[in-house]
């Protein structure tokens, strides 16, 4: 395909030849990337890859500083996506219903049972990540200036995700699931002046119900995902938004060149944003100086770097939900039995927490004290403005936060460890050997 | 990193791997090759031979709708022979079901027929089980959260091990046929049969309601207990009730393990409304008078005047009496002892008490059981025979023999059967209440008994020198404290002020805004403060109790309080006695009717 003439008149023939490369092309737009340019065209031309940058500082790719729980979370997400939306082809929100769709999802449905399994697991596992990922953006101060808003999007992600776990909990309408919403939602109506109100709307009744089953229903495959799904896209947007993530001021000053001696680094003009009437999309980039020009510094490329290490995080998401799934199967108890409560009725583990707590103090347990925390997590980035220690583990400038964190963190895992395995029939404190 | 992600990919693979097995190698797919196979090999015509080669392995299963929810039993999956005859003598699963003539299978030229078909009633109409499981585990599995484990033949992992022979069997998939032959000559549910006399004739029914049968209140609703319980927890319940709810006041039957079982098989098969009925009969049934539905089960016995007094200690000893009070070496220990029953109580106040309890005892838990007059009459002319007094002669003797019962070996009033009477049996160890009344008061509960409590009165059971050493045995061990001299109180013997309307009012008044927080605006001792006093305030609505106290008591109790309870000396509150009069009055007019309360519907 060289000569001039065909170029110009391609026939009928050579569109035929040409198809299949044609249409891998049309698919895959870059070839394997042989040079900076390709690998930048990687990222830039590509839907879904051009939510990364062209290229991430290496602080970004070290494992021990993210340990990946932020895409870890994301990654399970989808796999809650993709296992909810085959689900729901075999789900009714009926109460005569629901568990007799269990039942077949058990015995005959194919992969049912994984299906279930992997939702399950996935789900837990969710919310456990999620967790761990506040931690993780916690103790390396990675909320602060410029990162502030995005660390109130990441509580409300959490709290979204507690909701979407609760409201999943119900849909099997076994014993486990009816007993665990009846405690939740009466966690729930300890709230001052509208604790009852908040629960009927809720529960759509006084008791948990077919109303209480369908909007449960609702909220979990619609609303919450429709929501938490606009929300990880803006927590994403933010982070392109705040540079990057977090990383240690000392990252920056001091790129690792290893340049030849004598040699000269690129040339880089740092031109100042003319304040015009008109101005192009430059003129809305932060800070009063644009780099033009390629600058050395501690960034690679995205393309195959982060792409490696976000394809190693989603392997090792999946083989674990994968082997946990056929090693345990997700749990179903005796069909709902309004008069037959078990003894004790636990919520889901998440909120054992609170219930442990409400055995102390309903108002304070069930509204007051996990109150106070969303309160102080959300105020957090306002509250503490330092700007020292961002970027590092444990930071020694941090001491203080990081100690009034882990305690607060201590606090409530004791409090779920004990809710989840030291309590027995009437609440009362066992040993679970 | 490469390395780890090969090896990540390799998970994956693997899990799939299993995964896709699992999918698609299943159990049932071998029982049925397995059968396909064996029937081939014994068709003998071409079309059978045709017929069996066509086939290949599928889900195979049953709707059945005619039954109450709509069920779907896959159970012919892996039973893919159950309706083949050939198969008679193979193992499960390619096992076939038997034929019986019992179940209304005919023989027709050498061919059985069935009379339940399986394609009309699928299977677990009668066998209960998981219609919808396609793995053993699944379908009768040992699983603890197993809704229906197949009736007399699954037993569950957390059930108690010394139930577990005795749940098995045939007979409890009575149960199940009961759902639609309700008839009770039907030879077919002869245990559920048994099990619903047993139900009238153990006077179960006197506390629990089953909708139709009995209106019981004092335990629960077994109305659809058959659907919410499994046979584990209805045996345990009824052989050792306190297993399930410590705090259980059912009484151990000591049941023959015969009628124990025909009592779950009969409990199991209520399930609310059963495929026979309509919910229009079943709405007739509750409108049906709750006597006549126990005496069309219990045939009434016949009483003849002659025989009265043996018909009446049949009776007693037939009906699970002895499963609450106790009489002679029998002892349910729940209520009181009626071996001196005769000397204890006239005749005309035991036929009251056993037509309606409350009427003699106001606060009673006995139940009214639906026996016929005449056979009240019996047992109370029984019971009045019982006159042959004990022979006791120390105070100790007379205090383990006749009192412990309902005072308590340490005379702390916490007896065997004090938690079922109401009021408490008095704390004898209580020096302050023991010592602030007169010992001639204290002599006089004793032989004249508290009215409209269970407390009798034990003159024509211990003479007066008996009745003398048992107090001092009560005072000298329990109470301890000396006694001090009592200085005569100042309380008039009958009330100045005369019984009027206004006088009563005044009472009301005064009442409501000073005694109705322990004694309750209606005076029946359960105001807002009851449950945190011991012992708890008096029910002044016990017309038995208010008609046999005096004047001077009453207002002794008023004016100087009830020491060691929560009775306070109102005279320390600035009340007069002509307030205290008016109270009495008001007291007095709650219990008046001609000789009782409320209660007392019989007198």
């Amino acid at each position: 395909m060289s000569t001039a003439t065909k170029k110009a008149e391609p026939s009928l023939m050579d569109a035929v030849k040409e198809f299949p490369g044609n249409v891998w092309s049309s698919l895959f737009r870059n070839p394997l990337p042989e040079n900076d340019a390709e690998r930048s065209a990687t990222s830039f031309t590509n839907f879904f890859l051009h939510i990364h940058p062209v290229k991430v500082h290496r602080n970004t790719l070290r494992a021990t500083y993210t340990f990946g729980l932020g895409v870890i979370s994301f990654f399970l997400f989808v796999i809650l996506v993709v296992t909810g939306i085959l689900l729901m082809f075999y789900y009714v929100p009926s109460t005569t219903q629901a568990y007799d769709r269990m039942l077949d999802l058990r015995g005959t449905v194919a992969f049912g049972t994984y299906l279930r399994n992997m939702h399950r697991w996935s789900a837990h596992g969710m919310v456990a990540v999620v967790f761990l990922h506040m931690c993780r953006v916690f103790f390396t101060g990675s909320y602060k200036r410029p990162r502030e808003f995005n660390w109130v999007l990441g509580v409300g992600l959490l709290l979204l995700t507690l909701l979407m776990s609760f409201t999943g909990y119900l849909l099997p309408w076994d014993q486990l699931a009816f007993w665990a919403i009846t405690v939740g939602a009466a966690i729930a109506s300890y709230a001052p002046l509208i604790g009852n109100e908040i629960r009927f709307l809720l529960l759509g009744d006084v008791n948990v119900g077919q109303e209480a089953l369908l909007r449960f229903y609702v909220l979990h495959v619609a609303v919450l995902p429709a929501v938490l799904t606009m929300m990880i896209a803006i927590h994403f947007w933010r982070i392109r938004k705040d540079g990057g993530l977090s990383r240690p001021p000392e990252a920056d000053s001091k790129p690792q060149l290893s340049m030849a001696p004598g040699e000269v680094a690129v040339t880089v003009r740092a031109v100042e944003a003319p304040n015009l009437r008109h101005y192009g999309l430059q003129g809305v980039v932060r800070g009063p100086l644009t780099k033009v020009g390629n600058i050395p510094d501690n960034s690679v490329f995205s393309w195959p770097n982060l792409l490696r290490a976000e394809l190693f995080a989603f392997v090792v998401t999946l083989a674990a939900i994968l082997v946990l799934s056929i090693l345990f199967d997700a749990p179903l108890e005796e069909p709902v039995n309004i008069m037959h409560p078990p003894n004790p009725a636990k919520a889901p583990w998440y909120f054992l927490g609170l219930q442990e707590m409400v055995s102390y103090s309903a108002f304070w347990g069930g509204v007051g004290v996990p109150g106070v925390f969303v309160v102080l997590l959300l105020l957090l980035p306002y509250v503490d403005r330092s700007t020292k220690g961002v970027g590092v583990w444990f930071s020694r400038e941090r001491l203080l936060a990081n100690t009034t964190f882990i305690t607060f963190v201590f606090f409530n895992l004791v409090m779920i460890i004990i809710g989840t395995f030291l309590r027995g029939p009437n609440w009362a404190f066992v040993w679970p050997w | 990193m490469r390395l780890a992600l090969a090896i990540g990919s390799f998970v994956i693979l693997v899990v799939h791997g299993v995964v896709f097995y699992n999918q698609f190698f299943h159990d049932w797919e071998r029982h049925q090759s397995a059968y396909f196979d064996q029937a081939r090999g014994l068709a003998k015509t071409d079309a059978e031979r045709a017929a069996i080669t066509g086939r290949s392995p599928r889900i195979e299963q049953i709707i059945v709708t005619n039954f109450g929810e709509t069920r779907v039993d896959r159970c012919t999956t892996c039973h893919v022979a159950s309706d083949d005859p050939r198969f008679e003598k193979y193992a499960h699963p390619l096992k076939s079901h038997p034929f019986s003539t019992a179940m209304g299978d005919v023989q027709k030229n050498g061919r059985w027929e069935r009379r339940h078909k399986f394609s009309d009633f699928g299977c677990t109409v009668c066998h209960d089980g998981q219609g919808r499981g396609l793995k053993p585990h699944y379908s009768h599995g040992e699983d603890h959260y197993w809704p229906d484990p197949m009736l007399g033949f699954v037993t569950q992992e957390p059930w108690r091990k010394e139930f577990l022979p005795k749940l098995k069997g045939k007979a409890y998939m009575e149960a199940n046929c009961a759902q639609c032959h309700t008839e009770s000559t039907f030879a077919g549910a002869a245990q559920v049969e048994r099990g619903r006399k047993l139900f009238f004739t153990s006077n179960c029914y006197g506390c629990h309601r089953i909708e139709g049968l009995s209106d019981g209140t004092l335990g629960p609703d077994l109305t659809q207990a058959g659907k919410k319980f499994k046979v584990d927890y209805l045996w345990e319940s009824i052989v050792d009730p306190r297993a399930n709810l410590a705090t259980s006041v059912m009484p151990q039957f000591k049941l023959s393990e015969g009628d124990v079982q025909a009592l779950v098989i009969f409990l199991k098969s209520r399930k609310g409304i059963n495929f026979a009925e309509t919910g229009l009969q079943q709405y007739r049934a509750r409108l049906q008078d709750a006597t006549a539905v126990v005496q069309a089960t219990i045939k009434p016995v016949a009483i003849t005047p002659a025989s009265m007094v043996q018909q009446g200690e049949k009776l007693l000893n037939d009906r699970a009496c002895l499963a609450c009070h106790k009489l002679g070496g029998k002892d349910g220990g729940i209520a009181p002892e009626l071996s001196y029953e005769g000397l204890l109580r006239a005749e005309p106040w035991l036929f009251d008490h056993f037509k309606n309890p409350h009427s003699t005892v106001p606060d009673s838990i006995m139940p009214t059981f639906r026996f016929t007059d005449d056979e009240f009459r019996a047992m109370s002319a029984y019971l009045a025979t019982l006159k042959a007094p004990p022979k006791l002669d120390t105070g100790a003797e007379i205090y383990q023999t006749l009192c412990q019962r309902c005072h308590g070996e340490k005379g702390d009033g916490q007896g065997m059967i004090a938690i079922y009477l109401d009021p408490y049996p008095r704390d004898l160890t209580k020096a302050s209440f023991m010592n602030s009344k007169t010992e001639a008061r204290l002599l006089d509960s004793i032989k004249n008994g508290v009215g409209g409590t269970s407390m009798p009165a034990w003159s024509k059971v211990l003479s007066d020198d008996q009745v003398k050493a048992v107090l001092s045995h009560v005072l000298t061990t329990f109470t301890k404290d000396k006694r001090r001299d009592l200085k005569p109180s100042k309380a008039p013997d009958t009330n100045p002020v005369m019984a009027s309307a206004a006088s009563t009012a005044r009472g009301e008044a005064t009442f409501v805004k000073r005694c109705a927080g322990c004694h309750g605006r209606k005076g029946d001792g359960k105001g807002p403060n009851a449950l945190d006093i011991l012992p708890r305030p008096r029910n002044l609505r016990n017309a038995w109790f208010v008609n046999s106290t005096s004047d001077r008591r009453l207002f002794e109790s008023i004016l100087y309080g009830v020491q060691g309870t929560a009775m306070p000396a109102w005279v320390d509150y600035g009340m007069t006695s002509n307030d205290v009069g008016d109270l009495v009055n008001f007291i007095r007019s709650m219990n008046q009717k001609p000789k009782g309360s409320q209660y007392a519907r019989s007198n």
